[in-house]
């Protein structure tokens, strides 16, 4: 059984078709990344996941249930939502004294998570004075507090700096890889995830792109060299002669494919032909994402 | 339950405002208790006016002062449900406890406690000014004739379900500046009005703090006519109905709302 499950969930908010028929399961041990451009419906994906959001038809279980028919939710599922919602006038440690006992977790789980992510100094301070990234790793602690099996995390690296999100990538890792645990995590900056996961799934308004795992997406797709030349017209047969697939892009641009940049090269050489660029095209999990967030 | 009640008063306990409500709120009896104190046996425009200090009438008078801090323990009820909205934190709340209802129970509850323990609080401040000040006028204190343990009564429970009442003002607003003025111009205004004159008592005696005043049975003329209260089990009756009827209203706007 799949430790997550998302059967075909639609929600609307008033006439805005926020998700729209979104299917897709996630394993213990792997990390899936769920990308996609702001406004795409991940948020609300995961709110329904969590039962804040109750969704027009479909579901969305963890471990077979309904998040809010699990026994002792906390112990199961690990969620960061937002870096925002907390008090600002209470500490970090008060914060997640106040879960534990709601959880029926012993209190020295505050400290020991806020351990966990870095945050042991600043356990006892408000967290009105709080940087982004310190909520964030806060609200991570919040989600480690009932060590579960499954985390869903909503744009977790937001407001970290380049060592944090380094930090984060690691420790998602190694809760898949090492603890066997879900992980589900969101970002609309696909190269935040892009070494971290081993599954993606792809969303734009509301709708499912494209899903699969990291080297399905990356080594199926396109693998075409760009080169420019000014001459054009006489390198493309050379290539073609030499066993290539050439399109012409125009402005002088070739795209290529069957041949790699250093035969393209030998090609260029043997005719006397000067190339301005060469360049290995985006891979294709870059590209559909590219595609997909800038509305191309 | 009894560790999701925890958690709740561990929310109210680990930030600033209930200290400061509970401050303000002493102040406010102290300021009432100081005029009643002031004017005790003074003559207006020939009428009897406040009571003298050494009478029964003044004690119970100066005694029902407490039940003003129902305004605080609504305002806490309030703050309780809307910080949560405010800073979004019942999106944690509801992830640790997804069964919403056992939230709103478990605040409902924590907020009767929280209410009781401020009556408390005013009536020990009551105890050592009102005390004193009849015993140094040369009066006698006589319990049964103030009616002092009935008056307490009234007291703990007006104050400890306006906290009720407060959150479930909040959970149907949601909007902490709205729930919080919604409160002052309810407990000032429209219950002040109505149970303050007289004449519209047959109203006012049907709101909360009319059926709190047949709770406590206070019946003193101070100039402006009798009172006309419902009986104290009545009003006891009433009170348990306006919880009733405000637990069901924070309930019913929780359990199903979206939270995004």
């Amino acid at each position: 059984m799949a430790a997550i499950e998302i059967n075909n969930l639609v929600k609307s908010f008033g006439a805005v078709k926020a998700v729209d028929g979104v299917s897709f399961t996630v394993d213990a041990g792997s990390v899936t990344g769920y990308l996609g451009p702001n406004g795409a419906g991940k948020t609300t994906t995961l709110r329904c996941l969590l039962d804040l959001v109750t969704p027009d038809s479909g579901e969305a279980l963890v471990g077979g249930r309904r998040y809010s028919s699990l026994p002792a939710p906390v112990t199961e599922v690990g969620a960061v939502l937002e870096a925002t919602s907390f008090h600002p006038g209470r500490t970090a440690r008060n914060h997640l004294r106040i879960m534990c006992t709601a959880a029926g977790l012993p209190l020295t789980r505050a400290g020991e998570a806020l351990e966990q992510v870095g945050l042991a100094d600043a356990a006892d301070k408000r967290v009105q004075g709080f940087s982004l990234g310190m909520r964030q790793r806060l609200a991570l602690a919040s989600a480690l507090l009932g060590r579960p099996r499954v985390y869903i995390l909503d744009e977790p690296a937001n407001g970290l700096d380049p060592a944090g999100i380094e930090w984060l990538r690691g420790f998602l890792r190694h809760l898949a890889h090492d603890e066997g645990a879900a992980v589900l995590v969101s970002s609309h900056v696909l190269s935040e995830v892009e070494q971290t996961v081993d599954n993606v799934v792809i969303i734009a308004k509301g709708r499912l792109v494209r899903q699969g795992t990291l080297t399905e997406l990356t080594s199926n797709g396109d693998t075409a060299v760009r080169v420019r030349t000014a001459k054009p017209a006489e390198l493309a047969p050379a290539l073609e002669a030499a066993g290539a697939t050439v399109e012409q892009a125009g402005d002088g641009v070739l795209r290529v494919r069957g041949l790699d940049a250093e035969a393209i090269g030998e090609v260029a050489l043997d005719r006397r032909l000067v190339l301005t660029e060469v360049a290995q095209e985006r891979s294709d999990l870059q590209k559909v994402f590219l595609d997909l967030t800038e509305e191309r | 339950m009894t560790a999701l009640v925890k958690a709740e008063l561990r929310k109210l306990f680990t930030t600033r405002l209930w200290w400061i409500m509970m401050l303000v709120m002493i102040v406010l009896v102290a300021v009432n208790l100081g005029f009643l104190i002031g004017l005790a046996g003074v003559r207006q425009n020939g009428s009897a006016g406040i009571p003298a200090r050494d009478t029964a009438e003044w004690a119970q008078l100066a005694w029902s002062a407490g039940s003003g801090g129902a305004i605080f323990t609504m305002i806490l009820g309030v703050v309780l449900m809307t910080s949560e909205y405010r800073y979004q934190t019942i999106t944690g709340t509801f992830l640790t406890t997804p069964r919403r209802n056992h939230v709103i129970v478990a605040k409902l509850l924590a907020g009767v406690l929280v209410g009781a323990l401020f009556g408390l609080v005013v009536l020990v401040f009551e105890a050592v000014t009102v005390f004193p000040a009849v015993l140094l006028s040369g009066g006698e204190l006589s319990l049964s004739a103030s009616r002092i343990p009935q008056i307490s009564i009234g007291i703990l429970a007006m104050l400890a379900l306006y906290a009720l009442f407060g959150i479930g003002l909040g959970a149907l607003v949601r909007n902490q500046i709205a729930g919080i003025v919604g409160a002052v111009v309810w407990a000032y205004v429209i219950e002040g009005i109505f149970t303050g004159i007289p004449v519209l008592h047959p109203i006012g005696r049907w709101l909360p703090g009319g059926a709190a005043q047949a709770l406590m049975s206070i019946d003193v003329d101070t100039g402006l006519g009798a009172s006309r209260w419902l009986p104290a089990w009545a009003g006891a009756l009433v009170l348990v109905g306006y919880a009733v009827v405000f637990a069901v209203v924070a309930s019913a706007t929780t359990v199903r709302r979206d939270i995004t």
